[in-house]
Parts: C-alpha cells; structure tokens; sequence
C-alpha cells in the first residue's frame, strides 16, 4: 500500500503549531473543539504528522515528538530541507521518485504517474493523490511539476 | 518613537451628498515605529475602509492622512496591502504576480530576478516559482500575497482580514509566519496595520489593539497589549483581554 500525506503542508504544520501551544501533549478532541473543526477534518493533518514522525497518537492524545519539535525549530526554509528528508524517506513518496528516475531525464506526464499509481490504489485514490504528491513534492524540493506540459521532474537533492 | 502614520478627524461617508452613509467618524490616531496595530470591530464598522484611506485608495470626506508627517494624496509609496482572497492573477506564476509588487519601480533585470528569488525564498515558496494560484492552496495564496507585499520592502504593510479565508489550520501556521517575519529585523516593515473581525487573533498578534464601534465606526478602545512574545494564545491574560474587547464590541 502506498501511504501519502493528504492534507495541505500549511495544514499539518498548524496542527504542530497548536500541539507545541498545548505544551506538546493534548488529547485530540481537545484540539478539534480549540480549532472549531470536526474530528474527521482534523485526521488527515494527524495522519500526516504521523506519517512523516512528528508526532504519536496514544489514548487519545497527540504527542508531539522529538523530530516534530525540532522541525518547528527551524525557519521557512529550512524546514524545506528537513522536510525533503522526512519526505523521502516514506515509502510511497521513495516509490514515486524511483519510478520517475527509472525515466529519461527522470520526467514522466501525469498520465504516466497515473497508471503507475492505479496498479497500487483504486483508480479514484490514483487520481486525487496526484495534487498531493505534486504539493509535497514542490513543497519539500523532491519535484518540479510543469502544469503547461503536465510533465513531472525529480528535483537534484538540495544541499 | 517615530510616528509613521497620523489621522486627523477623519471622516468618510459615501453616496450622496444629502444622504450620505458615514462609514467612518472623527478617527484619531497615529501609528508609530516598531508598532503592530490590530484593528477589530463588528463588520459594517469600516475597518477596510480605514486601511484604504491610510495607503491613498480613497480620500477622506473630512480630516486628512499623514504618513511621515506629508498628507497622503494618491497611493502611497511607502506601503503595501495584503487581501483577504489574496487578489492573485489567474493567468500569471506564482514568480511574476509576486514581482507585480515591484511593477513600475527602476530595477535592473538582474536586480528583479534576485527580488523576486530572495522573498520567495523567506515565504516558503521556493519550488512553486512556476506554479499558477489554482495550483495552489490557500495558505500558499496568502504566501504569494504577503511575499508580492513585502517585495517592495514597504515601510507600513496594511492586512485586511489576512487569514480569514483560511482553515484554522492554515490560519495558525501562517499566524506564527507573519509573527517571525515580524520579529526579524532584516524584513520587517517599521510598522503592520492588521484589521480583522477575530479578536483572539488581534490580541494574540499585536502590540495595540484599536476597537472601532458599528457603523458609523468611531474609535471605541486604544488598548496598549503590553504581553512578552511569544505569547500563548490559551493564556488567562489572552482570553480575559479578548472577553473585554468582545464585550465592547457587542
């Protein structure tokens, strides 16, 4: 299964923010009734959080961690880097990458990345997925996404 | 400290002359150096009128503008607005409506292009250099908003309502953005002029707080927020201020 952040950057970076407000450690509905949003709109940030190790769920509570703390410490653009790290070290977001590299000039058209991913999830999954990996992707430095052309590039790992 | 902006008695009304609707009324006040003012107050009450008459959108029926002590006639050089639905061209990159901030100033070429790179770079957008504002989320619209803004190294940098087309997610984030900006002293403006309906943010953001009353909008409270940074937007102090301001407002 090829798991993807689904929520905007800005998104899971304001759920860390509110965290790091509640000292780190606060239960999750807490946080739904602080923002006045439904449980179910605060989910994707979390999952992301998750995903990239910012932060534990446990009983209930979100738990800031120790990554999740030290990517706040940082400013815009190093959060980028640290980001494109984090990134790339999830496994979907790894499988993108190798399979664009696995093209010439490691580029391939939206449809190409479509078909990949609808051998790994349902055609529907396939096709809201693609305005996340290209925002991810952008975000962190990992991709350069052409919208004119539809093509998509691996970015050169930023130094 | 320094004034930057002064009003004096100033009135607007709009429509007619033997009808007219007065939107703002007899406002006092001046804006100093290293000062981030709030401006809250019900909706109807002016708040983005008065930011238009501080940068020369609209004149004043009565009393004037000054900003560093000359009447403020036409668009002010000096200052730069951020919108509420980010007022982006739709046809134009992420790059070239950020360097429409700059549109008419002598710059080199070369000088443009390090312009535009250094302020996307300090608002996060590295890597959307190419993107177009359907492309984008609304956190990063109001990215392009505040960096088309800020290209210009504005003197005053004027918000209206800034966050409040935003998720409260994204609103938190880009909150804690503008406050970093505001914190270093490499890019901040002299001064920020906030206006918004939602009094945890004023109070949470700014060094002073001025409440405007219902239509016509008068000039209620001039609250001094005397609160270290950074502040916990949960504290006692917060939600008691925030109580009073609400409570004048309502």
């Amino acid at each position: 299964m090829l798991t993807l952040p689904r929520v905007h950057v800005g998104q899971m970076i304001g759920l860390l923010e509110v965290l790091e407000d509640f000292k780190g450690r606060v239960d999750v509905a807490k946080v739904a009734d602080d923002l006045i949003l439904e449980l179910d709109d605060l989910l994707p940030a979390v999952e992301a959080a998750e995903l990239l190790g910012f932060l534990k769920v446990e009983s209930g509570d979100l738990i800031l961690t120790e990554e999740g703390r030290q990517f706040l410490a940082k400013g815009a653009s190093s959060r980028k880097k640290f980001l494109n790290e984090h990134v790339m070290k999830l496994s979907g977001f790894k499988a993108i990458v190798d399979f664009l590299k696995s093209h010439k000039n490691h580029e391939v058209t939206r449809e190409e990345l479509l078909e990949f991913l609808r051998k790994e999830m349902s055609d529907e999954d396939a096709e809201s997925a693609i305005p996340w990996i290209v925002e991810w992707g952008r975000y962190s430095l990992i991709l350069h996404y052409d919208s004119n052309n539809g093509r998509l590039k691996v970015l050169r790992t930023p130094k | 400290m320094h004034q930057v902006i002064e009003l004096k008695r100033v009135t607007k009304a709009f429509g007619s002359l033997d009808r007219p609707t007065v939107a703002l009324e007899d406002i006092n006040m001046s804006v100093h150096e290293r000062e981030f003012v709030g401006v809250v107050g019900p909706s109807g009450c002016g708040k983005s009128t008065l930011l238009r008459l501080i940068i020369g959108l609209t004149e004043p029926t009565d009393g004037e503008v000054y900003y560093r002590g000359r009447r403020v006639q036409g668009i002010c050089e000096g200052m730069a607005m951020v919108f509420q639905t980010f007022a982006l061209f739709p046809w134009l990159t992420v790059a070239e409506n950020v360097e429409l901030g700059i549109h008419g100033k002598q710059f080199s070429k070369d000088e443009r292009r390090t312009r535009v790179l250094k302020i996307l770079e300090l608002m996060g957008l590295h890597g959307f250099e190419d993107a177009y504002p359907r492309e984008l989320s609304g956190g990063m619209k109001q990215r392009v908003g505040l960096a088309r803004a800020l290209i210009s190294d504005p003197e005053v940098l004027l918000m209206d309502e800034p966050f409040s087309s935003l998720d409260p997610l994204t609103a938190t984030h880009l909150r804690e953005e503008v406050l970093d900006l505001w914190l270093d002293p490499k890019v901040a403006p002299e001064a920020v002029i906030m206006v918004t309906h939602n009094v945890e943010e004023a109070v949470y953001m700014a060094d002073r707080v001025i409440v405007l009353t219902s239509r016509p909008g008068r000039i209620a409270r001039d609250i001094q927020l005397i609160m270290p940074r950074p502040r916990d937007p949960r504290s006692n102090e917060i939600y008691r201020l925030v109580d009073e301001i609400t409570g004048i407002i309502a």
